[in-house]
């Protein structure tokens, strides 16, 4: 087994899973991950959602926790939900936004 | 782990599920209900007998049933998210659905069975409910951090929904106790409009003005059609309300101008969402949601002719007009329950967990052939009975009600098997 070093990159490709119930698209694709810093095992994930009335707040702050706990080396997540800037369609990733 | 599940970010969470799960439920038997009544008020309709009592009674299914009950429900899971405060009183939200319903229940008993007393009853025990609710929500704005363009339309919105119950129970007083003489049509006209348009299209624009952005991702679309919808819409319901006892054309006019100005200005509010939509795809909601809006502005157009021009001696036209408003802001409820009542799903049973296990996605908990089937029935039932009604083709009219019912059922059994979907 060989080991893995935990980087911001990994950390945003591990993301990827995290999807937008309702769009069905990825929170990396959307462009709602506005960065991600690893420091030892401590991993600070800073993102926002498409709205500030958006009702999957906790429900995307939880997910996006677990799905990077699960990363080999992470011994602290810290989910950092911000509303500045504002999310606007400009955002994403037109590369691999497949128009759902 | 530094976020336990489901724990508290800040600002307000949503309230359980039974309370936004028990109005839709109701909403929907209402609905399926109001369908069936199409259906046996048809001729009624076909001849223009707008004040049949099965007329007043199905019309009501719709309007308080159907639209106002889902409304409710939409609002109590939309309010804490929207303007970060919880409702204000969620054991009166949860004991205001069994005043509201029953209270429905027995005053369109009572109107289709011709009798006063119910519709007294009746008629006594929704304005308690409906009154609590708008206490409620009023409530719960009143501790509202910010004071936006959503708000703005929810509190004019309770207001009408309030002058409503006054004048709805007036009219209801004068079943039991006739006192109002011929002015009963105007009261009628009068209540009709404030509660269409004052209350259900002012919070159509103010939750749509939140909603549409979010399901079509088209943030950064202009927003200015909006806020003129809310103050045209608004201004043009008080003066009608205000003015409707005052002789002279005028005095329908200016408010008809005003509300017509309104409803153009939220129709380009929301082609103006669509059109910077950069979800190419339209789901089935929305879809229905478009072709309701498209209804509704064939409606306008027909309402501010009749306005302009008068009702009283084309009363095949206003039939058609009333059925097409009803069934078209119908069909915009069905629309966006197809979006409220599988993500109210998703969010209780599978929302808990996500990023541990795979979950669906909200459009993987129905069918979305038989939304998209559902929601084409509803449109043609809706376009073929109104157009019955105009052209005086009473086997249209007919016909078109039961489409309209199949959609209803379609949509009810669709809205049934998401409320069963639980993680395996």
């Amino acid at each position: 087994m060989s080991a893995t070093v935990l980087s911001a990159d990994g950390v945003r490709e591990a993301l990827r899973s995290v999807l937008d119930p309702e769009v069905g698209v990825d929170i990396v694709t959307l462009g709602l991950v506005y960065g991600v810093e690893v420091e030892e095992g401590r991993v600070t994930v800073t993102f926002t959602l498409t709205t500030p009335g958006c009702p999957l707040r906790t429900v995307m702050t939880q997910s996006v926790t677990a799905v990077v706990y699960a990363l080999p080396g992470v011994e602290h997540v810290e989910p950092n939900l911000v509303w500045e800037p504002r999310w606007h369609p400009g955002m994403m990733e037109k590369e691999t936004w497949n128009k759902p | 782990m530094s976020v336990s599940p489901f724990g508290a970010l800040g600002g307000a969470e949503p309230p359980p599920f039974r309370l936004p799960g028990s109005h839709f439920a109701a909403a929907l038997l209402f609905f399926v209900a109001g369908g069936a009544g199409l259906v046996w008020a048809a001729p009624d309709l076909s001849a223009a007998s707008f004040l049949s009592p099965r007329v007043t009674g199905v019309t009501h299914l719709f309007t308080l049933g159907w639209v106002t009950t889902a409304i409710m429900g939409a609002l109590y899971q939309f309010l804490p998210v929207a303007l970060e405060r919880e409702i204000r009183w969620p054991g009166v939200a949860q004991g205001t659905l069994f005043l509201h319903a029953p209270g429905l229940a027995a005053f369109v008993t009572g109107l289709t069975t011709q009798r006063p007393d119910l519709v007294v009853a009746g008629a006594s025990l929704l304005a308690v409910g409906v009154l609590l609710f708008t206490g409620n929500v009023a409530g719960t704005l009143a501790g509202a951090p910010r004071r936006d363009m959503t708000w703005w339309a929810l509190a004019l919105a309770m207001t009408f929904l309030t002058l409503t119950v006054v004048v709805g129970g007036a009219l209801a007083a004068n079943v039991r106790w006739p006192f109002m003489g011929a002015s009963r049509i105007v009261a009628l006209g009068t209540h009709l409009h404030v509660a269409l348009v004052g209350f259900v299209l002012l919070v159509m624009v103010g939750v749509g003005h939140r909603l549409l952005p979010m399901f079509l991702l088209s943030h950064g679309a202009t927003e200015r059609p909006g806020r003129w919808a809310v103050g045209l819409l608004a201004t043009g319901v008080a003066l009608l309300f205000a003015l409707h006892h005052t002789p002279g054309a005028w005095a329908r006019r200016v408010p008809a101008v005003l509300i017509l100005s309104g409803g153009a200005a939220f129709l380009f509010q929301a082609r103006a969402f669509y059109r910077a939509r950069q979800r190419p795809t339209i789901d089935a909601g929305m879809r229905t949601a478009a072709a309701a809006l498209v209804v509704l502005a064939g409606a306008a157009a027909l309402g501010g002719y009749l306005g302009l021009t008068g009702f009283a001696t084309r009363p095949h036209l206003a039939t058609a007009y009333v059925s097409a408003l009803v069934l078209g802001i119908s069909i915009f409820v069905a629309a966006h329950t197809y979006k409220i009542v599988p993500f109210l799903v998703w969010y209780h049973r599978f929302g808990p967990l996500a990023g541990k296990a795979p979950v669906p996605k909200v459009a993987d908990l129905y069918s979305t052939r038989w939304a998209g089937a559902a929601g084409t029935l509803l449109t043609v039932g809706t376009a073929a009975v109104a157009a019955g009604i105009a052209f005086r083709q009473a086997a249209v009219t007919a016909a078109g009600a039961w489409v309209f019912l199949a959609g209803a059922a379609v949509e009810g059994v669709q809205m049934a098997l998401v409320a069963r979907k639980r993680p395996s």
